[in-house]
């Protein structure tokens, strides 16, 4: 057996059990996680809206990231829940990237929803897409600037960013503005978690969409992500007991 | 029939993409053009990224915002790299010299207040986080990590004290390890829901 097999058997497994989930009723049943820095992100986002200061949501500097696939992709998804709450504000959300892949396919939820939903506001000047550049310290060059004393209400990280994410974060906390981190880079989690209060490390950083809305399809993901870690502790522990007998 | 006909297509694309992963010798041909098209694709969906840039620095010019001045470096930056890239090669000494030499000062000094922020983010460590477990323990190990990187303990390596010094200086890989297994969980799970369409970040549900 190789190991690119015990991947696929892996792979395998986890779809399975998604696919099973689908015919399991919890009925708040199953415990979902309390990841209180999600509720502070909510919390912020309504109190800049209230207050009509800007909210910046950055969705990392690569679609694709070598090392840490499925961050893009993970950035894209938690975009109709911000925008969901965006639906009755004119004005002020700014989707922030270093990737062009990343800008297009958020105007394409952006317009989405605004099909949808018959929201005009999220459409154009509601929810602005922006490139501040196309690679992490031009991008960050060009997102210090904007973030002006007056409209830095709240900024969310999402996707593959790097350490210099630190910059941007010091920019809004000097001027008071809230906080929330998800993702990034090894290097950037061990940054934030130094300055930022609500920051997701690990596999949390995946739990964004599905944390905050206690339903069945939340808590089905979160049963298939919680036994998968069981099977790869044990994987693990039964690896280390196999390599200290000698076997491996 | 636009959801269904968003949901075939991706569907479809992802398991030709995962099954030439197991039968390569089969799908080789039609893999390697799926992923040119995807290439292809995502050249144009960065060429338009580059319209977005643009689209906002000229904006700016136009609303003579107080980033203008910015703006109008940036802009006469860009056309000027632009043009020089389009006639000179990329080998052209002149033009590798001007770009480096803009470029490398440019992001080094960046790096240089990204050091000093890093430094002061550092000392406020506990007051963001408070006296937590995780806390204490990034602050001790990143400590201890600092004084044994820099080589000021006189330890024999293969002495029993340099021995535990040796697994102890381990440890933080070891977190790195775990930090990545568990991100690599979650984004086989991201794209696991998104292939079987639990999630469609390109359709509103």
């Amino acid at each position: 057996m190789t190991w690119t097999l015990v991947g696929w058997v892996f792979i395998g497994c986890a779809a399975v059990l998604l696919l099973i989930s689908i015919f399991i009723r919890f009925e708040n049943r199953y415990p979902i996680r309390q990841m209180p820095a999600i509720a502070h992100l909510r919390k912020a986002q309504s109190a800049s809206m209230e207050t009509g200061r800007g909210r910046w949501v950055l969705l990392g500097d690569r679609f694709i990231p070598q090392a840490y696939p499925g961050l893009g992709l993970h950035a894209l998804s938690v975009l109709p829940m911000f925008l969901s709450m965006e639906s009755g504000v004119d004005g002020g959300l700014t989707l922030g990237s270093a990737d062009g892949s990343l800008a297009v396919f958020a105007r394409q939820v952006v317009q989405n929803n605004y099909r949808d939903g018959f929201s005009p506001v999220l459409h154009q000047a509601g929810a602005q897409i922006a490139l501040y550049g196309p690679t992490p310290l031009s991008f960050t060059a060009g997102l210090l600037p904007e973030l002006s004393p007056l409209t830095s209400g709240s900024l969310a990280l999402f996707g593959h960013y790097g350490p210099e994410s630190l910059l941007w974060v010091d920019a809004v906390q000097r001027r008071h503005g809230a906080i929330f981190a998800s993702g990034g880079s090894l290097a950037a989690q061990a940054v934030l978690f130094l300055s930022v209060r609500d920051v997701l490390i690990g596999e949390a950083t995946f739990a964004y969409p599905q944390a905050p809305a206690p339903d069945n399809r939340a808590a089905r993901q979160l049963l298939t992500e919680d036994v998968l870690r069981l099977a790869l502790i044990l994987g693990l522990l039964i690896g280390v007991g196999l390599k200290l007998g000698g076997v491996l | 029939m636009r959801k269904i006909l968003a949901f075939a297509i991706l569907a479809g694309a992802s398991l030709l993409i995962l099954g030439g992963y197991a039968f390569q010798e089969l799908l080789a041909p039609v893999l390697g053009m799926v992923m040119d098209w995807g290439l292809v694709l995502l050249g144009a969906a960065f060429l338009i990224g580059i319209g977005y840039l643009l689209r906002m620095h000229i904006s700016n010019l136009f609303k003579a915002e107080k980033s203008v001045g910015m703006s109008g470096i940036f802009l006469v930056a860009f056309f000027f790299t632009l043009i020089a890239g389009l006639i000179l090669p990329t080998e052209n000494a002149f033009y590798s010299n001007l770009v480096l030499n803009i470029q490398l000062p440019v992001e080094a000094s960046l790096l240089a207040v990204l050091a000093v922020t890093l430094f002061y983010a550092s000392l406020r460590l506990v007051r963001t986080q408070g006296w937590t477990p995780l806390s204490v323990g990034f602050l001790v190990s990143a400590l201890f990590s600092l004084v044994l990187e820099s080589g000021i303990l006189p330890i024999v390596p293969n002495s029993p004290i340099g021995q535990v010094v040796s697994l102890l200086s381990r440890l933080p890989l070891a977190g790195a390890r775990g930090i990545l297994l568990g991100m690599a969980l979650g984004g086989l799970l991201v794209g696991l829901r998104v292939l079987l369409s639990f999630e469609r970040p390109y359709d509103e549900e």
